[in-house]
């Protein structure tokens, strides 16, 4: 009986890391076969024969890449429209956040619903009349503009994750610091937000990362080379110069290795904040 | 019981300067019983700003004319000439049917394939860890990039994809599948599925560590294989957790156009045309905001539909 | 040092009353539990004296000051939670010190503040760490230290020992006991735990319902319970409840119930109202013996569970399962007949409509 009981046991084990190691090679292949392609020389991209392992490399597409486009523009534009959709979210979402974690107030389920139910309105709906609304206000083709109708889709995500946060402190520290002293205001910043600070930051990271790869809204409202977004930029290139793959895959490579390596830092937190999210929710 | 603003029992200022400052002022108001709305107005300002109020607009839009690039037709009210329009509209039925087979078969791929990472992830072999941030990480890239490194790999001359697929004797020639009707649908929907599955695993692997151990304890004693457990136990035990997780996905994949914007822009013919790509065009080529706005309020109404629907049944199963 | 005194406190939410109209006084040095199952309302209303929360009408006076609009910060109170709420963040002694740096206590006078609670604690080798890195009963003297600090007026324990295991729960109701003989500072603590609310306090408010069932001192809630639910709260194995009939005979009382008569001698209740009806006659455990008398119950013997100091005995009487409380010696046959001997002195009768108990309180 034991013996058959760890033998299946084995077996689960067998099939779990192959599906697992099946599925990550599956997840990272194309961003290793992308950043093989940007080292790969013009001859060994354009080739019959399929050149796997390369033996030639060359930083060549990324020289182009940040030397001869706008390229450089488009990443520094999009750094400040990230920027500031991550201070409008901090600025208005923290303290929504801590409204909803902390007091038991009439309407406040259905508030937060209506926080959720916001992510129901199609993207094209809201993109129009802000197209409208941002032109004759003179935000159309801005970074302000920009972070500010990433907002619109950033904000909920960012108020119901860190309120997840929020929640994980216990009430008896602030009822504790009040009668320490301390005034509410005193007591989210001296005690609440210093527990909740990976918190914070995980959410803050996750918004970044939404903003700083997002297309449609980019597309959509920016016109120019001032407030261009790289997603656009790149694939404005792609259409109108025939962007050769060594560049595309270099610009790619360029604009993800932010991505990943914020993701890899503090996907724990972040992860757990998302599904506590959307668990609640 | 009421708690004006003046405190009566704080500590009155000691000079001229700590009664004026802001710090001291935002604490006492910190204390009424405003405070919690207070602190929501920032934020519920932005959201009515940016999308209630568009939203709102939008749906007006939908019974006007509005061509931007027509003034000469002015924004005169036209009822439901757009949604008669739309009726009428073959494009549009076609992007709904597409649009059907894109939700539904991005869901089924992108929950099977998320459920068994999930399985195999939630088992905390060693190594786990990090090959649960590989697994996870295509959700976090950007629909660009991930849309072109799929383009790179499918490419009709240079694709690497076509060129194993040749080698193990799939294919008898490289073939260019976003080129070719019959499977350029299918071929956005293995990148999708490739991009969103890890929402999937994120929120199955949340609720597995939910569920108590012992129930899994309590089955192998009473003797149930592991397929039973999964049928009578963990399916059931996620059913909230998929159904939210459903819901959200189906509002995205019906929503945003990006990856097929950016992989096919819809083509060839109308094979990969979706409604909310149908819309954005409308609005981003032709400049006929009221015809997309129509669009748009059609799909606000079949995701309200669909989740409220879904919530339903949801519930009812569960009874 | 102050006194308390609550004045019709009220507090509800929406329609839903969680206190009704509670009265309560605390002299000055005094240790008041509020002793309760979960949901009577005791938290809430330790949480409006703190002022954590307000009423929805009455007053809270703290030596002689009504503190209703004043501020938690501002009513020179210090409060112990559930879960100590220390602040992870910061190191013990900053934890301990906190309310005096709110209120801006020099620095040295501080440190000063906190040795002096830290060696009355013994706690002074802690005072580096951080919250995570300290035990259940460390936390606790922590928790406690930031309270003594401040030299309140008064001190609100909210269910302080609940989270810690049974024996360190023993030792920190005897820490806080000397705590308060020590520092003669008024408390008012809420607990579930009957021994923790006979051990500790001068005056126990029993709660149930949003409602006082008693206000009285520990002896008088065991001894004389003003209604059942009182009676039924307190005291382990809980009282036994024989129902019957009151009847004179002769000159004294007896209670008829199904297997016979009780015959009541000694009572110091007033119950000639109920002579002729039927009443409930509370017996503790512990006034009943395995020996003959005047005043006994026999019934068959049912279960027998030796405690080591005591052996309880669960007897059949007449369908009503009556449990005493026998020497360690008494060791009886399961299915034997057996008498009890009932001290009558200490039996409660209570009126079975209402509950209460008969002729009202001692």
């Amino acid at each position: 009986m034991a013996q058959t009981r760890s033998g299946s046991k084995l077996l689960w084990d067998i099939l779990s890391y192959a599906i697992m190691i099946v599925l990550a090679i599956i997840c990272i292949g194309p961003i290793i076969w992308t950043f093989l392609t940007s080292i790969k020389v013009e001859e060994d991209i354009v080739t019959r024969d399929m050149v796997y392992f390369p033996t030639r490399f060359t930083f060549e597409s990324y020289v182009k890449l940040w030397n001869q486009s706008s390229y450089p523009v488009l990443v520094m534009n999009s750094l400040v429209v990230t920027s500031l959709t991550v201070l409008i979210c901090l600025l208005t979402g923290s303290i929504a956040a801590y409204s909803f974690s902390r007091f038991n107030f009439k309407g406040r389920t259905q508030l937060m619903l209506a926080y959720l139910v916001v992510r129901m309105f199609p993207a094209v709906l809201m993109i129009i009349p802000l197209f409208i609304v941002m032109r004759n206000i003179g935000l159309l083709d801005s970074t302000v503009g920009l972070a500010v109708a990433y907002t619109s889709f950033l904000l909920p995500l960012f108020v119901w994750m860190l309120k997840g946060f929020f929640d994980a402190a216990p009430k008896e520290l602030e009822s504790a610091a009040r009668i320490d002293g301390s005034t509410r205001i005193g007591a989210m910043f001296r005690i609440v937000i210093p527990i909740a600070r990976n918190g914070l930051v995980a959410t803050c990271v996750f918004v970044a990362i939404a903003a700083w790869n997002e297309y449609l809204f980019a597309l959509m409202l920016t016109t120019s080379q001032g407030s261009r977004t790289w997603p656009v930029g790149l694939q404005l290139m792609v259409g109108e110069f025939q962007l050769p793959w060594g560049m595309l895959a270099a610009g790619g490579m360029i604009s993800i290795l932010p991505v990943i390596i914020l993701f890899a830092i503090v996907q724990r937190v972040m992860v757990a904040g998302i599904t506590a999210g959307a668990v609640k929710g | 019981m009421s708690r004006s603003l003046n405190m009566p029992g704080s500590r009155p200022p000691r000079t001229i300067w700590e009664a004026i400052s802001p710090f001291r002022l935002i604490g006492e108001l910190s204390e009424t019983r405003y405070w919690m709305y207070l602190l929501l107005l920032p934020s519920a300002l932005l959201i009515t700003a940016v999308v209630l109020y568009p939203t709102v607009y939008g749906m007006q839009m939908s019974f006007r004319e509005m061509r931007l690039n027509r003034p000469d037709l002015g924004n005169d009210w036209v009822l439901f000439k757009h949604y008669v329009r739309m009726i009428n509209d073959p494009i549009f039925w076609v992007s709904l049917r597409n649009t059907a087979v894109w939700v539904t078969s991005s869901i089924v791929l992108e929950f099977l394939i998320g459920l068994i990472a999930a399985l195999a992830l939630n088992r905390d072999l060693p190594g786990t860890k990090l090959l649960a941030v590989l697994i996870l990480l295509p959700y976090f890239l950007p629909n660009v990039v991930a849309g072109h490194m799929w383009a790179l790999m499918l490419d009709p001359r240079m694709g690497v994809i076509n060129d194993l697929l040749l080698k193990v004797g799939l294919l008898t020639e490289y073939k260019a599948w976003f080129a070719d009707p019959t499977t350029a649908m299918a071929a956005a929907i293995i990148v999708e599925a490739w991009h969103s599955f890890p929402f999937f695993t994120l929120l199955i692997m949340a609720g597995l560590k939910g569920i108590p151990t012992d129930l899994y304890k309590a089955a192998n004693i009473d003797g149930a294989g592991a397929f039973a457990q999964l049928r009578l136990i963990t399916l059931p035990m996620l059913k909230t957790i998929i159904a939210a997780a459903v819901i959200l996905r189906v509002i995205g994949l019906v929503n945003s156009p990006d990856l097929l914007l950016i992989l096919t822009s819809g083509g060839p013919g109308r094979s990969t045309q979706v409604l909310s790509l149908y819309a954005f065009q409308m609005a981003y080529k032709d400049f006929n905001f009221g015809y997309a706005g129509a669009l748009s309020v059609v799909m606000f109404v079949f995701l309200m539909l669909f989740a409220w629907a879904y919530v339903r049944l949801s519930k009812v199963n569960q009874e | 040092m102050a006194t308390l005194s609550i004045k019709g406190v009220r507090k509800s939410y929406g329609s839903l009353e969680v206190l009704s109209n509670i009265d309560l006084e605390l002299e000055d040095g005094g240790f008041l539990v509020l002793l309760g199952p979960s949901g009577c309302g005791k938290s809430t209303l330790l949480s409006i004296i703190a002022g954590l929360e307000p009423s929805s009408g009455g007053d809270v006076v703290i030596g002689g000051r009504t503190v209703n609009d004043v501020h938690p910060k501002d009513r020179n109170i210090a409060m112990v939670f559930q879960s100590y709420a220390l602040y992870p963040t910061m190191s013990v002694q900053r934890n301990i010190g906190f309310g005096l740096e709110m209120r801006k206590v020099e620095t040295a006078a501080r440190e000063s503040a906190v040795a002096g609670a830290a060696e009355l604690l013994q706690i002074s080798h802690l005072l580096e760490r951080k919250p995570g890195q300290l035990s259940g009963g460390q936390r606790q003297r922590v928790a406690m230290g930031r309270a003594i600090v401040r030299q309140p007026d008064l001190f609100l324990f909210d269910e302080p020992l609940s989270n810690l295991d049974a024996k360190l729960r023993v030792e920190m109701r005897t820490e806080i006991k000397r705590l308060h003989d020590r520092l003669g500072t008024s408390v008012v603590y809420v607990t579930h735990d009957q021994v923790e609310a006979m051990t500790l306090g001068t005056k126990v408010a029993v709660m149930k319902g949003g409602v006082i069932q008693q206000l009285a001192d520990p002896q008088t809630i065991y001894e004389r319970p003003a209604n059942m639910f009182v009676a039924g709260f307190i005291g382990s194995p809980t009282m036994n409840f024989l129902e019957g009939t009151l009847v004179q005979d002769g000159g004294g009382l007896v209670l008829k119930h199904a297997a016979g008569a009780l015959v009541l001698t000694g009572i110091e209740q007033d119950v000639r109202s109920h002579i002729g009806r039927p009443v409930v006659a509370g017996i503790r455990p512990e006034t009943m013996s395995a020996a003959g008398g005047a005043s006994t119950l026999q019934g068959s013997v049912d279960v027998v569970e030796p405690t080591g100091p005591d052996t309880m005995v669960i007897v059949n009487v007449g369908g009503q399962m009556i449990t005493a409380r026998l020497g360690s010696r008494d060791r009886p046959k399961l299915g034997a007949e057996m008498t009890l001997a009932v001290d009558t002195a200490a039996v409660n009768l209570f009126d079975p409509e209402s509950g209460n108990r008969i002729g009202g309180d001692v």
